[in-house]
């Protein structure tokens, strides 16, 4: 019989601020040594059932709680914080924020700081664990020198001492490309494996989760638990479309397919699935429908790129960069973080100028146009809105690079109201920017931009930090902007699934050069660019070669395909 | 980083690099108490001398320190040449003697006195600099916390000092981000195209979303410090204070040296009638 290690028993929770419960009777058992995944749309409270787990609920964020929840056999509510953190170790999704140290080893020994720990007996700790979480030979850097992956590796290894029985995992794929969340998903594997530990991961990020088995599956939707069953049973339910979780794109494909799930095994783990008779025939009759072939209607070209170097001193960032954008446009800038593609997007926008080569927009050189003026023709929405936003009121965040232009009264107030209108905040124009959803305020930072109406939009990683249903919402956003407006889209992202879905053309950065421009479907079946950009494999990918067929030309039926059942809706 | 601003991250190789985070610091208020104590050329000068054999050895970056210098000497002469203004007679009253060199006017003459105290506060300046830039120099945010709590300094006091440390660069890039996208919305930034008023207005623009963007962390640092057992115990200990080195005791024997001269000297300042404030040779 397996140990419970953590019981919920008719759970409830109130946060303080708020008139109702976040949590509601939840009723949960997670037994030693178990791999359990919390999936869930934004607002469903996961991260809220972790921080009841970890302690943070409730002693540091107040509230009434119900019912009963013990972890390790000790009750939470009679516990301390510090207690639990003996028995729980967390990995917060912000991996850059809870980097206390300043170095590697001394933020992997600020557990065992504060413990009071003789520094004689802390030194060969940190070593051994940085060495199991492959950190070994940094424990001398910085943070700003390390990569996302690397920050939360330090996460990991600052929480996982000895004692620690569970792990839990706070969205730990946000912030890294596809190659890097793979291992990720590996590493938390193997340590929770070869070290017995308990692991629980939060995210909504199912298909990227399932490269490594889960025992169990809590699916969670408005404070209640609304599944708990094996990822097969999930992957065959109805569920996931039923709650706003995308579901892995090979199930997408067998779906249009018609494959019967019900007889499939192996359904949650496709690199040991074997497809069934009947499901290998319809997936080789889909391969073989007819599709109109997509051709997206291109007009001239609006920035041309030639022969661009960019340095900082001497540090070369870009080289030898050569693309012609043309307007009408949907594309996506892939790579690393740090392979030049954000580099890239500040050049064409003018806040850093080439040290060799030229730009021109519309055809004429833009060197003698201030970034002001390059800002009424391409606008450039940053990730964070947060960082772009800084009036009161959503209407003057708006009109103030109108009024900065000095435009007349009436003229902002049309193209105020116009940008307001097209991005769905009209009626909210008089609202505080402060009150609105984070969504929402992407949505404002997108209508400030617009306000403009420049011809050419740059979105850095548009839909990093939301779930499916509000990534849909702002996809479905960016696409109409393309289709209505005739805008042209550039979406800098490490979304393959985001690529492939929506955009036609990838220009792919490694180190500083593009080694790629293409289709997105041709780009994602090249095994030479997919291991140097840091990208990985779509499950389309070996779908296809499970099947025999090539991975290119199934891809792109795969997104013909889509799109027509897309616009037929 | 370490290029960019004088402040170290990362801990350097020379002897001074080296010592614990406690010597620095004791050594540190040790002196500054010395320096300030005295306007005795014959304990000053010493120092000063020290601060600059320290500074060499240190190896530092000398860009940055070659224009603090100039600075400060620039700033300082100006200062003597203020406190001269305003009262020409200053040295002659921290001594007992008065030597008059030239005599302008009743009120403006120069007397040997006042010339040896403002030529010892010039010293003493400079020597402050000297043992500060290569304290500053010489240490690491960490081991300054360290170094801060071996003299009794509560932890929580150092961690907000090893913290601000931590989030400088975090602001500087935030700044710089929110700097480009305002630019690029059309707000001028441009020292020549704009007026002073009109920038440090922008400026404020900028400090909006600065402050919300670190409140945002500061929620997740504290969660991060408490899921990680801070302030759990009355004690901690310091993974970047490393053992005593023999370094570290020659220094220790200096600094306890230096503790036993600052309260000799203030026991003899205090309880001696015959103190003159100004040590003045010529007499």
């Amino acid at each position: 019989m397996k140990k419970a290690l953590i019981e919920f028993k008719d759970f409830t929770f109130q946060y303080k601020v708020q008139s109702k419960p976040t949590l509601h009777d939840i009723n949960l058992t997670i037994y030693e040594g178990e791999k359990v995944l919390i999936l869930g749309p934004s607002g469903s409270g996961k991260s809220t059932l972790s921080n009841c787990i970890n302690g943070l609920i409730p002693f540091s964020e107040k509230g009434t709680i119900k019912g009963s929840l013990k972890v390790d056999g000790i009750e939470t509510k009679e516990a301390s914080i510090f207690k639990l953190s003996k028995v729980v170790g967390t990995v917060l999704q912000d991996s850059d924020a809870q980097f206390v140290g300043l170095s590697v080893g001394e933020d992997i020994a600020f557990a065992l700081e504060n413990e009071n720990m003789p520094r004689s007996e802390m030194i060969p700790k940190v070593e051994a664990t940085a060495q199991i979480v492959g950190m070994g030979e940094f424990l001398e850097h910085l943070p700003y020198s390390l990569s996302g992956g690397q920050k939360q590796k330090v996460a990991l290894a600052g929480v996982m001492h000895d004692k620690v029985k569970v792990l839990i995992f706070d969205e730990p794929l946000a912030a890294l490309d596809p190659h890097m969340g793979m291992v990720a998903v590996d590493l938390i594997d193997r340590i929770c494996r070869d070290q017995n530990k308990t692991a629980i991961i939060i995210e909504h990020r199912l298909e990227d989760v399932l490269y490594r088995p889960v025992d169990r599956i809590i699916l969670m939707a408005e404070g209640r638990i609304v599944a708990d069953m094996s990822p097969e049973e999930l992957l065959r339910s109805e569920l996931l479309d039923q709650y706003g979780i995308r579901e892995p794109l090979y199930l997408t494909a067998m779906k249009y397919a018609g494959c019967n799930l019900q007889n499939q095994e192996g359904i949650s783990d496709l690199a040991q699935m074997q497809l069934t008779k009947e499901n290998r025939d319809k997936l080789e009759e889909f391969f073989r429908r007819q599709t109109d072939a997509y051709k997206p209607e291109l007009g001239e070209p609006v920035i041309e790129v030639e022969d661009v170097d960019f340095a900082y001193d001497k540090d070369v960032v870009v080289r030898n960069v050569n693309c012609s954008i043309r307007r009408g446009e949907k594309l996506a800038l892939i790579g690393k973080n740090g392979a030049g593609k954000t580099t890239l997007a500040r050049l064409v926008c003018g806040i850093n100028r080439p040290t060799k080569g030229r730009i021109k927009i519309r055809g004429n050189d833009y060197m003698a146009l201030s970034i002001k003026e390059i800002g009424e023709f391409i606008g450039y929405v940053m990730q964070n809105p947060n960082q772009m936003l800084v009036k009161d009121i959503i209407h003057d965040e708006v009109d103030m690079a109108l009024k900065l232009r000095g435009y007349p009264q009436e003229e902002v107030e049309a193209k105020t109201k116009r940008a307001l209108e097209m991005c769905d905040l009209y009626s909210m124009r008089n609202w505080p920017v402060s009150s609105v959803s984070y969504g929402q305020r992407k949505r404002i930072t997108i209508a400030t931009v617009m306000a403009l109406e420049p011809d050419v939009i740059i979105l850095d990683e548009p839909t990093a930090g939301q779930d499916y249903r509000h990534y849909v919402e702002i996809i479905e956003f960016i696409n109409q902007l393309n289709s209505e407006f005739g805008k042209t889209i550039i979406l800098i992202t490490h979304d393959m699934h985001l690529a492939i879905e929506n955009t036609d053309r990838a220009i792919v950065f490694a180190d500083g050069e593009i080694i790629a421009d293409d289709h997105v479907f041709r780009v994602l079946s090249d095994d030479d660019v997919i291991t140097r950009a840091s990208l990985k494999q779509t499950s389309l990918y070996t779908l296809a070669c499970m099947l025999g067929v090539s991975p290119e030309e199934f891809i792109s039926h795969f997104i013909s395909y889509e799109r027509m059942v897309k616009a037929g809706e | 980083m370490n290029n960019k601003f004088i402040i170290n991250f990362q801990p350097g190789d020379t002897v001074l690099h080296k010592l614990t985070g406690a010597t620095k610091v004791r050594l540190f208020v040790v002196l500054t108490v010395y320096l300030i104590m005295s306007w005795d050329l014959r304990l000053i000068l010493p120092v000063a001398i020290a601060g600059v054999v320290g500074l060499f050895s240190l190896k530092p970056n000398w860009k940055p320190i070659k224009f603090m210098f100039a600075f400060i000497v620039i700033l300082n002469l100006f200062n003597l040449f203020l406190f001269y203004i305003a009262d020409p007679d200053i040295g002659t009253k921290f001594c007992a003697s008065k030597t008059v060199l030239a005599q302008f006017t009743d009120y403006f003459y120069v007397s040997g006195e006042t010339l040896w105290y403002l030529f010892t506060r010039f010293i003493k300046i400079i020597a402050s600099f000297m043992v500060s830039i290569v304290f500053i120099l010489s240490i690491t945010p960490s081991e300054f916390a360290a170094g801060l709590y071996s003299i009794k300094v509560p932890y929580k006091i150092c961690t907000v000092v090893e913290l601000a440390y931590r989030c400088i660069p975090d602001i500087v890039r935030d700044y710089q981000n929110i700097s480009t996208s305002m630019q690029a919305r059309g707000v001028e930034m441009d020292k020549k195209k704009t007026k002073l008023f009109a920038r440090l207005k922008q400026a404020v623009l900028i400090i909006v979303p600065l402050l919300f963007s670190s409140f945002d962390k500061v929620g997740n640092i504290a969660n991060a410090m408490d899921l990680r057992g801070y302030g759990k115990l009355k004690k901690r200990s310091y993974y970047a204070e490393h053992e005593m080195t023999k370094a570290d005791k020659v220094f220790k024997v200096v600094y306890i040296v230096g503790l036993l001269i600052c309260i000799a000297y203030i026991a003899y300042k205090m309880f001696s009638p015959n103190y003159l404030q100004l040590w003045y040779p010529f007499v």
